[in-house]
């Protein structure tokens, strides 16, 4: 089992959902990036905007594994990489190593609190509680595996139940995003890739990242937006995630 | 107008769409990795230097540099510093694969070697020990510490001729040109060790820093002739150097300084008998130290990733 996702570029409407989903799934202080949303504009009529969601690539050869000298960043055998904030030792060569750039130090600058100079808010109270950010050390995007992990745990399949589904995956409205195992031939992640001639960023590294891209166009996107309903069902059901976790920290106020 | 030469803008996330410095390693708290690879090939390479030419003041000085400005700088840099003993065995054995956990290795057994190598070295010591328990010791430590040293001055290169998304430093050459470039300095440093009264011989110095002085420009140049050709990213580099805004530190600092000033006092020494005025070797010394800086400066400064799309973008 090696999880893996695809990400179609034409769907993408850059909504930012996803980026905001990850935020919220993992309380991200102001400062930290997991995925990105980058996009740039072409002089070519027509074509004027581009945009790519990325986010760690999960790679089978992972350049960041091999470099971290406290063993921090470790490979699970399904295929996540991810980092123990308790050994990291904030060297930062993972960073530096990771040809894709997806990795971000943890410094206390990058926590001034969503309003600084106000109190934090009730969120980011949650947040302290429920997902400690330690500075000092390094963080990327794990493919959400606690709720992989919990989602299995119930007999869930990643990727077709959402509660053992990455955040991103399911907040986006566009179903831009597919997770799923790629060693399984049948898995919809591998007949995406199959069908719609899948690829990866800078393959030629031999890094062997877990994320695959289609339907890539230069210029404007979106080529297709879902449907309001399914948009709506999307968010309210991750809001109201969030809703449970902050009602156990706070009670039902 | 060809895709290829499309100008292109961020707009929602600047983020490796263009070509994109390493900033970890070299801005803000990143400064201190600069300084502390720069003493890092200053202090082995003195080491390796006195090594050969027997001076234990050199000895000394290369092994204070390591362990009491290098090491504490570059631990200082990490962000859980105290967690420093979780990178080496039995916590991790990441020195399998990672060259920096090498390096960590490679800094805590010289300092430990080194240790004993300079204390059954001391003078006063071994003739109150003897010298026939001493030196045996000595030789064998110093081998050992050698070896050492020789780790603690190439780990560097080879960190970041691992890193394939930076072109510049996805070179061969690398490792080589840092450890060079490290005994050239340790030249330089030897001859203040000379200077000020030590055991080193000045003329010795003079000799061995002109044949490292050229080895280096051939070296320097070969590098940057074969990483041009390597990417478009890393030719970008490369003006960054010869062109861009670190020019500055590249022709002043590592050009002229790092090289000129010290081949050519070292040359005028030479036409005038063997060895330069006292106060043209201290601008020698000077001048070669800030060409380590700056050698250093510019390899990290001219760190550039190549972007996420090469096709898109050309790099
Ligand atoms: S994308 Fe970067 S951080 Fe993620 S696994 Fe690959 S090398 Fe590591
Ligand atoms: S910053 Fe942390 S995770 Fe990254 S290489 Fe250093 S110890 Fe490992
Ligand atoms: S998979 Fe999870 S951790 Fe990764 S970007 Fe999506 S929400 Fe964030």
């Amino acid at each position: 089992m090696r999880w893996g996702m695809v990400i179609n570029l034409a769907k993408c409407t850059r909504c930012h959902a996803c980026i905001a989903a990850c935020r919220i799934e993992h309380f991200l202080p102001l400062g930290m990036t997991w995925p990105r949303l980058i996009a740039w504009e072409t002089d070519i009529p027509g074509e004027e905007l581009s945009t790519i969601p990325v986010r760690c690539n999960q790679c089978k050869e992972a350049p960041c594994v091999e470099v971290c000298p406290a063993e921090a960043t470790k490979k699970r055998e399904d295929g996540i990489v991810y980092v123990d904030n308790d050994k990291c030792v904030g060297c930062r060569y993972c960073i530096i190593a990771c040809p894709y750039q997806n990795r971000t130090f943890f410094s206390k600058d990058k926590d001034p609190g969503y309003f600084p100079g106000s109190e934090r808010t009730r969120f980011e109270k949650a947040g302290h509680k429920l997902y400690e950010h330690q500075a000092g050390t390094t963080e990327k995007c794990d493919f959400c595996l606690e709720r992989i992990d919990a989602g299995m745990a119930k007999g869930l399949v990643p990727g077709k139940d959402r509660e053992a589904t990455p955040a991103c995956v399911n907040t986006c409205q566009a179903r831009a995003l597919t997770f799923g195992d790629l060693d399984d031939p049948n898995s919809e992640v591998s007949k995406l890739i199959k069908d719609k001639n899948g690829f990866q960023l800078h393959p030629e590294y031999g890094t062997e990242p877990s994320v695959y891209y289609i339907d890539y166009k230069l210029g404007n996107a979106p080529s297709n937006v879902a449907p309001r309903e399914e948009q709506t069902a999307s968010h309210l059901q991750h809001l109201s995630t969030m809703e449970a976790r902050a009602k156990q920290i706070f009670g039902k106020k | 107008m060809s895709r290829m030469a499309t100008r292109q803008w961020m707009i929602t996330h600047e983020w490796m769409v263009k070509p994109m410095h390493q900033r970890e390693w070299i801005e803000r708290r990143g400064i201190m990795i600069w300084i502390a690879e720069t003493f890092t090939s200053l202090g082995a390479g003195l080491y390796l230097v006195s090594l050969f030419v027997g001076s234990w003041w050199g000895l000394l000085a290369g092994w204070v540099i390591i362990v009491f400005i290098k090491l504490p700088i570059h631990i200082a840099y990490f962000g859980k510093p105290w967690r420093f003993y979780q990178t080496m065995p039995p916590w991790s054995n990441a020195w399998k694969t990672s060259w920096f956990a090498r390096g960590i290795l490679f800094s805590v057994f010289f300092s430990m070697l080194g240790f004993v190598q300079l204390v059954f070295g001391q003078p006063d010591f071994v003739n109150l020990v003897g010298a026939n328990i001493c030196n045996p010791i000595y030789y064998t430590f110093g081998v050992l510490a050698g070896l050492n040293a020789l780790g603690v001055g190439i780990y560097g290169g080879f960190i970041m001729n691992y890193v394939k998304g930076i072109p510049f430093w996805n070179q061969g050459l690398l490792p080589v040109l840092i450890m060079l470039a490290g005994v050239a300095d340790g030249f330089g440093l030897i001859m203040a060790v000379g200077l000020a009264g030590g055991d080193a011989s000045v003329i010795w110095a003079e000799t061995g820093s002109r044949y490292l002085l050229l080895i280096n420009v051939l070296l320097i140049t070969t590098y940057m002739i074969s990483a041009g050709y390597s990417s478009e990213t890393a030719k970008l580099s490369i003006k960054e150097l010869v062109a861009g805004p670190s020019a500055f530190m590249f022709w002043g600092g590592l050009i002229l300084l790092g090289l000129i000033v010290p081949a050519g006092i070292s040359i005028f020494g030479l036409i005038e008998g063997g060895e330069a005025a006292t106060p043209l070797l201290i601008t020698a010394i000077a001048a070669h130290t800030i060409g380590a800086f700056a050698l250093k400066y510019c390899i990290l400064r001219a760190g550039i990733y190549r972007p996420l799309l090469p096709k898109i973008s050309a790099f």
